[in-house]
């Protein structure tokens, strides 16, 4: 499977674990696509210890540095699975995994070189030396805990939109 | 949280389940939206049952080496910084984190969900030593307001309706009523939000334990598990011995097989691997991590004729199926784990002269051994536990001697069509001195026996 085909192939899997979804050119066009899916009034957490990070921490004037008090993280991301619609959060840098998990809308940037076909792919590239955290993510957060019915947004955020780059 | 076991009563438990309407209706709506979400999981999965040989046979290679597993597991998580402790017994697990939790001042404890918790009564014993502890998946915090155990092990208040959820929360939580389960799901976000952050310590059980890095495995939707492992500075996790996969790399297997046989998902929202505490520089994780591993009995099944039944991963699949479960829930089983896989642990874990009568809720129709991941011969451990109560003496006398009657008359032609006969003749007797008990429930002997209709 190719870079684009495995690309669509996530997306796809993550759209029917309902994430938003955007497939963007390159770095180049986070800006425009942040400012569209990011409110104006929003307190966001982005921690800015990635290339990426940094490019786009500017966009927000209004950033918290303690995330449980933020409404929206944006951040870049370890990696991803096609197969599942995954997205994978690893400890890896001093990273705060938990910060993709207080605020009520997950923002994730992910590079395109960094989707991993199969789960089987990613657990024997981490396998050797796993961090103190791998989470995998997909869709947000749900329960179905009252008669089955299912209800979005219980202690995890209620949106998880990812952007491809 | 354990009332105390009933499993003695299944039999009047099950009478009472019986004339409960609303529980009725909500276990059918149960089991008709886990048939269906679980047949439309593994629909696009090619090769399935090579899948479940796969995990069948890892869970076997497991089981065949438990010991060396477990020792690995712990000498793994060790070494990532984690302090393993070992658990003979539930007391001895209840006394183990209730030190671990007291020895630091820890008061407000959030927990997760964890069924080897419930099985250790893990909850009340915390409590009386005066702690706070508040369950935070969705389902566990409404029958923890309830004051109820868990009548499934995967949807613990399944046996409850949006409107019995209304109401309990409008009582304790001080909040308007409402029976919308979007809203009702935002008050308990709401609630438990402020219970994350002020909290000393996080319990969580573990779906896996990976043996070659000391990893602890969880599969969750809501995201307490990930709120109860990241945000405290303290994280005890307490799983049983039989958790452990060998390796890490072997989780795949199960991550395609448990959610889709749980809740018809082709993967839970959350999967989260944790390998040890925070480390230095690093900002997830609690600084602290414990992992106590219960026993509680399993190393002896292991060495017993039901050993089969320790590869279960607890999906709950064969619970979802089976027509006693259906008819009945979970509480009639009177322990904490009920369904088929249930059965077979409550008689194992808690001994025959506690739990006899659950090892005859089964129909033996096999729907269970049939959608389970894992492929756990639970037909075959049922009829050895049925076998196991008879040569132990806990079998009904009148039922004893009822069948003794019976395998002397089936031998026999003779002795076979004077029972047939006598059955026509004594019909109206039994119907008159039984009533509505047996006209209703046993449909009256045919006027011609099939044996003579038979050429």
């Amino acid at each position: 499977m190719n870079g684009a085909d495995l690309a669509a192939r996530f997306l796809a899997n993550a759209a029917t674990a309902a994430a938003g979804t955007h497939l963007l050119p390159g770095p180049d066009a986070l800006a425009e696509a942040l400012a569209r899916i990011v409110p104006p009034d929003a307190k966001v957490y982005c921690p800015g210890s990635t290339a990426i990070e940094r490019a786009v921490a500017d966009l927000f004037p209004d950033r918290v540095v303690d995330y449980a008090e933020a409404t929206v993280t944006v951040e870049e991301v370890f990696g991803a699975v096609a197969e599942t619609g995954s997205l994978v959060c690893s400890s890896e840098g001093g990273r705060a995994v938990q910060a993709g998990l207080l605020p009520s809308h997950h923002v994730a940037i992910l590079r395109r070189g960094k989707i991993f076909a199969t789960l089987d792919g990613l657990f024997s590239a981490v396998a050797s030396a796993p961090p103190a955290n791998l989470t995998l993510v997909t869709g947000p957060s749900r329960t179905a805990d009252i008669e089955l019915t299912l209800a979005i947004g219980v202690h995890g955020p209620e949106r998880l939109t990812i952007l491809v780059v | 949280m354990s009332a105390g076991q009933t499993s003695l009563r299944f039999r009047e438990n099950a009478v009472r389940a019986l004339g409960d309407e609303t529980l009725r209706a909500a276990m059918r709506h149960a089991a008709d939206t886990f048939g269906t979400k679980r047949a439309d999981a593994f629909a696009p999965l090619p090769d399935v049952e090579e899948l479940r040989d796969r995990a069948s046979a890892i869970r076997e290679e497991v089981l065949a080496n438990l010991p060396v597993y477990v020792e690995r597991f712990a000498a793994s998580a060790t070494r990532a910084g984690a302090t393993v402790h070992r658990a003979k017994d539930a007391a001895a697990a209840r006394e183990i984190v209730a030190g671990i939790l007291a020895e630091r001042g820890a008061k407000r404890i959030v927990k997760g969900k964890s069924m080897v918790s419930e099985e250790a009564e893990l909850n009340a014993h915390l409590e009386s030593a005066g702690m706070e502890v508040v369950e935070t998946d969705l389902g566990e915090y409404i029958i923890q307001l309830e004051g109820e155990p868990p009548s499934h092990i995967i949807v613990p208040a399944i046996h409850k309706n949006r409107r019995q959820v209304g109401s309990l929360f409008a009582k304790h939580l001080g909040v308007p009523y409402t029976e919308d389960p979007q809203e009702l799901t935002k008050i308990a976000r709401k609630a438990l939000r402020e219970k994350f952050l002020a909290a000393d310590a996080g319990i969580s059980g573990a779906n896996f334990a990976a043996a070659d890095t000391g990893s602890l495995v969880l599969f969750t939707n809501e995201g307490n598990g990930r709120m109860v492992t990241t945000v405290p500075p303290l994280h005890v996790a307490i799983l049983s011995i039989e958790k452990v996969i060998p390796s890490l790399s072997d989780l795949p297997a199960f991550i395609r097989l448990l959610p889709r046989s749980a809740t018809g998902q082709p993967i839970t929202s959350y999967v989260s691997v944790i390998t040890g505490p925070r480390r230095p520089g690093g900002a997830t994780g609690a600084q602290e991590l414990h992992v106590v591993l219960l026993d509680n009995g399993r190393t002896g099944i292991l060495a017993g004729e039901s050993r089969d039944i320790l590869k279960c991963i607890r999906c709950g699949a064969c619970m979802n199926v089976c027509p006693v479960y259906r008819a009945v829930g979970g509480h009639s089983y009177g322990w904490t784990y009920p369904g088929p896989m249930g059965l077979i642990l409550t008689a194992l874990l808690t001994g025959m002269e506690k739990s006899h009568p659950v090892v005859d809720a089964s129909t033996l129709c096999g729907a269970c051994e049939e959608v389970c991941p894992v492929r756990v011969p639970l037909v075959p451990l049922i009829l050895g536990l049925r076998r196991r109560k008879v040569r132990e003496g806990f079998a009904d006398p009148a039922e004893r001697r009822g069948m003794a009657l019976f395998s002397r008359a089936a031998a026999s032609p003779a002795l076979f069509s004077l029972g047939q006969r006598l059955a026509g003749l004594f019909w109206p007797v039994a119907r008159l001195l039984g009533g509505k008990d047996v006209a209703g429930r046993i449909p009256p002997p045919a006027k011609r026996p099939f044996r003579r209709k038979a050429p």
